[in-house]
């Protein structure tokens, strides 16, 4: 994080070496450059613009920042995704990762803005996408083949103006591996410059050191209704999101969340299966007529 | 009220002016257009150096040339021609709403009104001034003339000093001193009255009119009509063209890519700037070929949203010419956008910020260029239960909340990422049911060692869980239709699947993985 210029500084600013002959008047620019190459070394570096100062003291206040409708993701990043940082989101099978990268892509779209997803495993289905709770007409699909073309893509994106775009690298084997770190830098440097948040979901670290914040999702566990030979119903996963980096910070914060299966009753959901729901669960069950997303659309 | 006034917006030496405005890097050089072919070729115009040396309009080819050996000579190209005047007409439109389309590099316009946007002492001085910077800024060195009927605003325009005025009233006296030729070159009447001697419009026009008529005909009981300052023709306003055009024959037949989009180039160049200035962008972009030795080629480019941006149509013309090469030299091309008003976007002060609807749509292009149409767009969810289908639409985001709003906490629910398309697995079952029926539980899936399964996620292990069946029948009615029991399980460390089974084949397909 940036340090803003305290008045300590300024106390301890040393004195200005002369004026340098010309300075007083004409260019401005020059007059600056001027000024800033007779400043001494530890002061200048401590030089921000304008534009530059105020991003970092927004960022400092956790202005801006997507809220994600992902409590544990919001409470990880303080507030929300930052503007203008890439983002990684690691996650292996079952880790409850494209779940997340949809929740905040539903979370942006039904406040108004407008996102992207670069959907390189070409995995969304728009029905539960909606079931999310996103805005359609909002929302910006890109289904690409190749790393190549999904960095490339997100990049246009960012520089067009969105102000979330989501890429997501789907399962491996991944077509182009972890892409060029030039190509992550690029795209890192294309979100800090529109001030747009990057979140990218992959099943392994790809950015190196371009991402400004990396967070792991650890292996989901599920639970299941039923016991026994008795027919069983899929309720929930329990995974965990581990802030692995953070620039300013240090990493190894967890935060526990609790995805519910699509159609499977609330309360289960809300809580460890109650012994009393389990007959009724049995009896609401329509066996060999409805499947899963079908649960899911009765379910609303 | 005074009577309307017209404006002339003519462009001398049509022919030479239309060659150069596509070829710029011409303008300096001896340049002569010329008509006809081989040795019966006709110069038809010439620039400035090229007269230095003595070249004028009718000789031969081979005579001109003889005068200046150093002589460019380029044949009158249809296509330049046609967007030169085009460009001309919008030059005019910008100024008033009734334009009249002349042909032939002239253009008149209807000032009635307009003096109001010039309150200066001379409004009608400095429309033409405006007229004649507007139109060089397009290319086209054009000439103004202003009076109360359309014949004495031509002339004036092709007098020295423009803007030339003709004041109201005063058109025959304007006219009066001037010779024959200027009345109506392209009528040959002036031959014949010189034989009479009568030399200038004035002398003409002090002819009775009854006996001009009676010598001359109808043509010339017009012309003396005219030569007295009365033009009854009134302006004809044109109908805005339903595309922009812009091309050119070229002069040698190209056969690779690269020299054509370096022509290409220039020419959509014009266009997006007519385009911008007459507040339009392409939402269709078409291409004419002509090629070497006959033959035509059109090809349609739809765009995803309106857009003048060069670089994106021109990464969209080469796509479709890699794509499907022409298969013979290109001796001429010309593209013609169809029009459409650019999106627009109102600011919010409160709410999320909106997308630039001009920055959009040369995204939304640029993507479709590099993925194609079907991998770019809005998704939907298309009706029946298939969970692999979708449906995707042009993205055309609403216009954001006026206050921004906070986001509902999310429903935590757990997403499928589906697998397109669904992949073949081999599931060892067991059950109390019948063999190969729905109630035969899967005990252990394996993927089938194939090419196509390299690529593709592997989904093996044993099964901890499995939940189902759960059947699905869709389009019972229909040739092909959808029979499947799926069951959600959960491999051994493997994660969590959505497989099923295909009644009609007994296959088994992996279709999703809870994530």
């Amino acid at each position: 994080m940036a340090q803003p210029l305290a008045s300590k500084t300024l106390l301890e600013m040393p004195e200005m070496p002369e004026m340098p002959p010309g300075m007083a008047a004409g260019n401005v620019a020059q007059t600056l450059r001027l000024l800033r190459s007779s400043m001494p070394e530890a002061f200048r570096s401590r030089l921000r613009s304008a534009r530059e100062l105020d991003r970092d003291n927004r960022e400092a206040a956790g202005e801006g920042a997507f809220r994600t409708a992902v409590p544990a993701l919001d409470r990880l990043l303080d507030g929300g995704l930052p503007r203008g940082q890439l983002v990684e989101l690691v996650g292996g099978r079952s880790s409850g990762r494209f779940s997340t990268l949809l929740a905040v892509l539903a979370a942006a779209t039904s406040v108004g803005e407008a996102a992207a997803l670069v959907d390189l495993g070409d995995g969304l289905d728009p029905t539960a996408v909606l079931t999310l709770g996103a805005d359609l007409e909002r929302l910006l699909w890109l289904r690409p083949t190749r790393l190549k073309d999904a960095l490339a893509a997100a990049e246009m994106l960012l520089a067009s103006g969105f102000p979330l775009v989501v890429l997501d690298l789907g399962q491996p084997p991944v077509r182009g591996g972890r892409g060029v770190e030039a190509a992550w830098l690029r795209l890192a440097r294309a979100a800090r410059a529109h001030d747009a948040a990057l979140l990218v979901g992959a099943p392994y670290r790809v950015s190196g050191t371009a991402a400004g914040v990396v967070l792991k999702a650890e292996r989901a566990r599920a639970t299941w209704m039923g016991q026994g030979a008795s027919p069983r119903l899929l309720a929930e996963c329990s995974s965990q999101l581990v802030l692995e980096k953070r620039r300013g910070q240090l990493p190894g914060r967890t935060e526990g969340f609790t995805l519910a299966a699509p159609g499977a009753p609330r309360p289960a959901v809300a809580a460890p299966v109650l012994p009393e729901a389990r007959p009724r669960v049995r009896e609401e069950r329509p066996a060999l007529t409805a499947a899963p997303f079908l649960r899911r659309a009765a379910a609303g | 009220m005074g009577s309307p006034r017209t404006a002339c917006l003519l462009l001398p030496l049509f022919p030479l002016a239309a060659r150069l405005r596509s070829e710029p890097e011409l303008t300096r050089e001896a340049l002569v257009v010329v008509e006809g072919n081989g040795n019966a070729a006709r110069v038809v115009a010439a620039t400035r150096a090229a007269r230095a040396a003595g070249v004028r309009p009718g000789l031969s080819l081979p005579q001109a040339r003889a005068l200046c050996p150093k002589l460019v000579a380029r044949p009158r190209d249809e296509e330049c021609e046609r967007a030169a005047q085009e460009a001309l007409l919008e030059v005019a439109e910008a100024f008033s709403p009734r334009v009249e389309d002349a042909g032939e590099g002239t253009a008149y316009l209807d000032l009635e009104g307009l003096e109001r946007h010039y309150p200066g002492p001379t409004p009608e001085l400095d429309l033409g001034r405006s007229l004649m910077a507007a139109a060089d800024a397009a290319g086209l060195p054009a000439r103004v003339g202003i009076a109360t009927s359309k014949l004495a605003a031509r002339i004036a325009a092709g007098l020295p000093d423009p803007p030339v005025l003709v004041p109201t009233g005063e058109e025959a006296a304007f006219l009066a001193p001037l010779p024959l030729q200027r009345l109506a070159p392209e009528v040959n009447v002036a031959g014949t009255l010189e034989r009479w001697g009568v030399r200038s419009v004035g002398d003409f026009a002090k002819l009775p009119a009854s006996r001009v008529a009676s010598r001359l005909g109808r043509t010339g009981r017009e012309l003396h009509a005219t030569a007295r300052g009365i033009d009854p023709r009134p302006l004809i306003p044109r109908e805005p063209p339903p595309a922009f055009h812009e091309g050119m024959s070229l002069e040698w037949p190209l056969v690779a890519l690269e020299p054509f989009l370096f022509v290409g180039r220039a020419a959509l160049d014009r266009l997006c700037q007519r385009l911008e200035s007459s507040g339009y962008a392409a939402i269709r972009l078409e291409l004419s070929l002509r090629l070497e030795p006959d033959g035509h080629q059109e090809r349609a480019i739809a765009l995803p949203a309106p857009t003048r941006d060069v670089k994106t149509l021109l990464t969209l013309v080469r796509l479709e010419l890699e794509a499907r090469p022409p298969g013979a030299p290109v001796a001429g091309f010309s593209f013609a956008a169809h029009p459409d008003r650019p999106r627009e976007a109102q600011l919010s002060m409160y709410g999320p910020a909106a997308l630039s609807p001009d920055k959009l749509a040369t995204t939304l292009a640029r993507l479709f260029a590099l993925l194609g149409p079907e991998r770019v767009g809005s998704p939907r969810p298309m009706d029946g239960h298939s969970p692999e289908r979708f449906n995707l639409v042009e993205f055309t985001p609403p216009p954001p909340p006026e206050v921004r709003r906070e986001p509902r906490a999310g429903r935590g629910l757990l997403a499928v990422r589906v697998l397109r398309p669904p992949l073949e697995i081999e599931v060892i079952t067991h059950g109390a049911g019948p063999e190969g029926s729905a109630y035969q539980a899967p005990l252990e899936v394996r993927t089938p060692a194939s090419e196509e399964a390299v690529k593709r996620p592997r989904v093996e292990g044993e099964v901890k869980v499995a939940s189902g069946p759960w059947g699905l029948e869709e389009d019972w009615w229909a040739d092909d239709p959808v029979g499947r029991d799926y069951w959600d399980v959960e491999l051994a460390g493997r994660g969590l699947y959505r497989i099923y089974r295909e009644r009609a084949t007994g296959v088994w397909y992996a279709d999703g993985i809870y994530d």
